[in-house]
């Protein structure tokens, strides 16, 4: 339970809020590679706020807010030029780093374009998606380096589902550190679902946790399980999986290796992503020009939430939370530690960059990959839980479902024989 | 009007827990009881205090930013003297 100033505290991102502000430290996908490449402008909004992001002819990056700084209109509908962007009304084009070159109607010899400048973020494109950072870029406060984590550089094929969703992104996180749902919404639940439609719920989801454990550690927390049948010796609990703060969930298990992304649209919508790596050991991989994406469902044809599915049931108890879930009138138990303790994260973060200093996991070196500690063994359910995950998740809605299917199957049959 | 039952503090009408809530605001610690600076945002602080139940006890998660400490401070229905071995 928080006070309603509390809860507004933690749920509001605005600029110049201690949220807001804490949260413009961070790069997010913006868009997808193949959007850019296919046209090379596009809207995006971000933290609350509209931006266009485009590519130029040689392959550079930008992104400046949506409206333009002279009457406003979209720079999404913006033409593109070899060195930035250039307002579709009147012609002002501004340059990658936001600086204005060009007010075509304004006399040469006056220096007005030099008072006038964008809010360029910074882009980077890594793993099929285009990345953005829109915080503070100064000699004091540079913009940090954007983390290659492990998932979105290794070997493997890819895809991407994603839904945009209508809730705080903070409640989102929450179930990042709430192990126990997994084996009533995952478990009890999906059984319920299954009974009442005829399907088989997957038995590896419903076990019962034993022990629960989290630790604070230089990306995030790291969540740990010891479910039913297992021991402290097993991945679950040996390893674990973090929550990648302050937006991002490390998961994964049999040879699935994946990001959940939470990108705060703005208050009340998330971008919910799935990125995927599904990499068996003793198999070669098809090339993939393009990642696939695609969007996950989130209401039935009636209306209700679908839940046959796990993402699906994971979506239905973040948005039937409300919009801002009121925390006023929550109650929390023991077992909700995991989320007490990711407020306080939150709110050390925000105590961190109202003083100046860089938020957790601000990251300023270059270089290759960062690798996070994610269990391999999930729920001690071998490999089987590879087919359960994409029959019973939301890899049932990839466009390359089948494929693969039969890849973690063939790179199985492989390792039998080998 | 909200019906509210007075032995639990249940609003019927709304299906939630106002008591529990006026409670929370009562009783969440103020001041952080490392440093003395204010918890709450009402009273110029930067911590934080995110309650929990465990059986009849209150406890309250505390985090303070001016000093960095963060515990659990205990509103407890009874002091127990001895623990269960787990």
């Amino acid at each position: 339970m928080l006070t309603a100033e509390q809860n507004d505290e933690l749920t509001d991102i605005a600029p110049g809020t201690p949220m807001g502000e804490l949260l413009r430290r961070y790069w997010y996908p913006v868009a997808f590679t193949r959007e850019l490449e296919e046209f090379p402008v596009k809207h995006a909004k971000l933290l609350g706020e509209d931006w266009a992001v485009y590519k130029t002819m040689s392959g550079r990056y930008g992104i400046v807010p949506e409206a333009c700084p002279h009457r406003r209109a979209s720079m999404a509908y913006g033409v593109v030029e070899a060195n930035g962007i250039r307002c579709p009304y009147h012609g002002w084009l501004f340059g990658l780093d936001g600086e204005c070159l060009e007010q075509p109607a304004e006399r040469e010899e006056t220096n007005f374009r030099d008072r006038v400048r964008a809010k360029a973020g910074k882009v980077e494109e890594l793993g099929g998606l285009v990345w953005a950072y829109v915080g503070p870029d100064t000699e004091q406060c540079p913009a940090p380096e954007l983390p290659r984590f492990d998932v979105f550089v290794m070997d493997g094929v890819r895809d991407i589902g994603w839904a945009d969703l209508p809730c705080n992104f903070v409640q989102i996180m929450e179930n990042a550190v709430d192990p126990h749902h997994v084996e009533f919404l995952h478990g009890r639940y999906f059984q319920f679902m299954g009974q009442q439609h005829g399907f088989e719920a997957p038995a590896s989801f419903a076990k019962k946790h034993v022990k629960v454990g989290f630790d604070a550690f230089e990306w995030g927390i790291i969540k740990r399980r010891v479910v039913e049948g297992a021991t402290e010796a097993d991945d679950d609990w040996a390893v674990g999986h973090p929550l990648v703060f302050p937006y991002n969930m490390r998961v994964g298990g049999a040879n699935i290796e994946q990001m959940q992304i939470r990108v705060p649209i703005d208050r009340t919508t998330t971008r919910f992503m799935l990125y995927s790596v599904h990499a068996p050991e003793g198999i070669e991989f098809p090339e993939q020009p393009v990642v696939p994406d695609y969007q996950i469902p989130v209401f039935g044809e009636d209306g209700r939430h679908r839940t046959d599915y796990v993402e699906g049931q994971d979506i239905m108890a973040w948005v039937t939370q409300g919009p801002i879930t009121d925390r006023t009138v929550e109650h929390l138990g023991r077992s909700d530690v995991g989320v007490t303790m990711l407020r306080r994260m939150f709110k050390a973060e925000m105590a961190r960059v109202a003083a100046g200093e860089d938020p957790l996991g601000t990251i300023r070196e270059p270089h290759e990959r960062i690798d996070l500690p994610c269990e391999k063994n999930k729920f001690d359910a071998g490999p089987q839980f590879a087919l359960d995950f994409i029959d019973m998740a939301s890899s049932r809605f990839s466009p390359q479902a089948d494929a693969l299917k039969k890849l973690h199957i063939t790179a199985w049959e492989g390792r039998q024989k080998a | 009007m909200t019906l509210v039952d007075p032995t639990l503090g249940l609003d019927l009408g709304r299906g939630w827990f106002p008591a529990d809530a006026e409670s929370h605001r009562r009783d969440a610690p103020r001041f952080c009881p490392s440093c003395a600076a204010p918890l709450g945002l009402a009273e110029g602080g930067h911590g934080l205090a995110t309650e929990y139940w465990v059986a009849g006890d209150r406890v309250f998660a505390c985090y303070c930013a001016a000093c960095d400490w963060s515990g659990d401070i205990v509103l407890a229905v009874r002091v127990v003297g001895h623990e269960a071995s787990d």
